[in-house]
């Protein structure tokens, strides 16, 4: 059986596609990788499905070998990639002879890389989707996070069409991070101070961040609103606990919460909230849902290009 | 019913009624969602009915958000969505509960702070028939309301790190039973050795929006039979 042994799993790895979607009612959350574009452009890259999925790895440690030749890339946060000792350019698709050691070693920036392997990570689907949420004990490899000596099943490799295109999804360095978002759910009844503040300040993201949302710090938010009756939560939703922190919900978060949210940030910025060092400052910004649906459209149509361009 | 109809990000809407919650307003939000299944089965990912909300989630550029806001709101005004579904009103889960201070590490506790016997206190948890409101917060959970007024009993100020699977709760007036192992901060009064969780049924979630819940005490003997019967 082709396998990928893992000499050391790394920080917070996990098996992820793109998520289950569709149960939320039952309590399940969505998962899925936390930066959809890096999954997206490396299964492109190696000739792969959509449902097909790849290791979630964070801040870049990982030392993997597989059982049989394979094709790998490695896409999302850069990493120091070497394949046998040999360093190689991560967003380049390579071929890893039977038992070499991929290594990677910690990135300079940003969070999550995903490595890709010819055939897919052929973990058993989980309600349709072999993504983990380690919380919940679903999916990946036995439901958690990855171990040091965990082996991953691959599937069988077709003939890779090989169209590197680097530099399509790379996490950039940004001075501030624009967070923008569709105000609602509470919004309206936050005093308008709050409203303001929200706006007019620039936070930070803490350490206090993972799958389920990451922890912002400025100014404390005063919300003057009680605990809410539950309801559903969303991507991106900006959820003010008491201690007046906003918690930016992300792909492992609770399908339902008590807390007053202002708006959700759009999905696109998720991502690149997601691949946010604790430091990043960031800002949020008021938008409408016409305008969400047209970042959306441009961003679509920017990927589709990209990826048909890298296709001939 | 007053109610608002705005968005839940940028891809969701989401229907709130300023109402209390009421098991005739969950059958009403329940017959929306399944409206909305219908009308809009192209678009939609997911729907889910908090206490007094419906959130619909789409697939990106796939909705016109004006239609589908009008036509929630369409539906948010008809009297006739309002009616119970007969079948679901008939139904009662029966979830056997072992109530012994060896499994619920709250029960003395809530018996001293009440001044109330611990036979009095499951007279009280198993002598309502409770309305399941929500899921949620753990894949399985579900809120079930409303417990006697003299049980009501605040959450923890600090969460348990871990609540086994099974742990039967209560928070203010609310009870639920945790379907899996987790952190948790409401008090804990019993056991359910019933699987409310498994990712081997369909659906895997036994508890569902709408469902009529009544605990039943057990013995200790009948409670370890029921666990090895798993």
């Amino acid at each position: 059986m082709r396998a990928l042994a893992l000499l050391r799993a790394g920080i917070a790895s996990t098996v992820q596609d793109t998520g289950r979607p569709g149960r939320l009612q039952e309590g399940i959350p969505p998962a899925g990788a936390m930066d959809w574009l890096a999954l997206k452009s490396g299964q492109f890259r190696l000739g792969h499905r959509e449902d097909e999925a790849a290791l979630e790895f964070a801040y870049g440690e990982l030392q993997a070998r597989p059982t049989h030749e394979c094709t790998i890339v490695v896409t999302g946060a850069p990493v120091n990639l070497s394949i046998d000792g040999e360093p190689v350019d991560p967003e380049t698709v390579h071929t890893v002879p039977p038992g070499g050691l991929i290594a990677a070693s910690a990135s300079t920036s940003g969070v999550y890389s995903y490595l890709h392997v010819g055939g897919g990570i052929d973990t058993t689907p989980c309600l349709g989707s072999r993504s983990t949420s380690p919380r919940e004990g679903i999916g990946g490899l036995n439901g958690g996070y990855l171990r040091n000596g965990d082996t991953l099943p691959l599937g069988d490799q077709n003939q890779p069409e090989v169209a590197a295109d680097p530099g399509l999804i790379r996490a950039r360095e940004r001075d501030v991070l624009l967070l923008r978002f569709v105000p609602g759910f509470q919004f309206g009844a936050l005093p308008s101070h709050t409203q303001r503040s929200l706006q007019e300040q620039t936070f930070w993201v803490t350490s206090k961040g993972n799958r389920m949302g990451i922890t912002m710090k400025g100014l404390p938010l005063k919300t003057k609103i009680q605990t809410l009756l539950s309801e559903a939560t969303c991507q991106g939703a900006i959820q003010i606990p008491a201690d007046g922190n906003p918690i930016v919900l992300l792909n492992d978060r609770q399908t339902v919460g008590g807390y007053p949210k202002a708006g959700a940030v759009i999905t696109g910025d998720c991502q690149r909230l997601a691949q946010s060092r604790p430091g990043q400052r960031v800002r949020f910004a008021e938008i409408s849902p016409e305008e969400a649906d047209s970042v959306r459209w441009l961003e679509h149509h920017y990927t589709e290009t990209k990826l048909q361009l890298g296709q001939r | 019913m007053r109610f608002e109809v705005g968005p839940a990000g940028d891809l969701g809407l989401r229907l709130m009624f300023a109402a209390s919650p009421a098991p005739a307003l969950t059958h009403k939000l329940l017959s929306i969602q399944k409206a909305a299944q219908q009308q809009f089965a192209n678009s939609l990912t997911d729907s889910v009915v908090g206490y007094s909300t419906l959130t619909l989630f789409y697939r990106p550029l796939t909705l016109e958000r004006n239609r589908a806001t009008e036509w929630l709101m369409e539906q948010a005004e008809a009297a006739s969505s309002f009616d119970i579904d007969p079948a679901s009103r008939d139904e009662i889960i029966v979830l056997p509960v072992l109530y012994h201070p060896s499994v619920a590490p709250d029960l003395e506790w809530i018996a001293d702070s009440k001044s109330l016997s611990i036979d009095a206190i499951i007279n009280l948890h198993c002598g309502a028939d409770y309305f399941a409101y929500a899921t949620g917060f753990a894949p399985g959970f579900c809120y079930l309301g409303e417990i006697p007024q003299q049980l009501a009993t605040p959450r923890l100020g600090a969460p348990r790190p871990l609540v086994p699977a099974g742990a039967v709760a209560i928070a203010d007036r609310q009870t639920a039973v945790y379907p899996c192992e987790s952190p948790g901060g409401w008090r804990l009064i019993g056991s359910c050795p019933t699987t409310l969780f498994s990712l081997n049924s369909a659906p895997a979630a036994r508890l569902s929006v709408g469902d009529t819940v009544r605990f039943q005490p057990v013995s200790e003997a009948d409670y370890q039979s029921l666990r090895n019967a798993l």
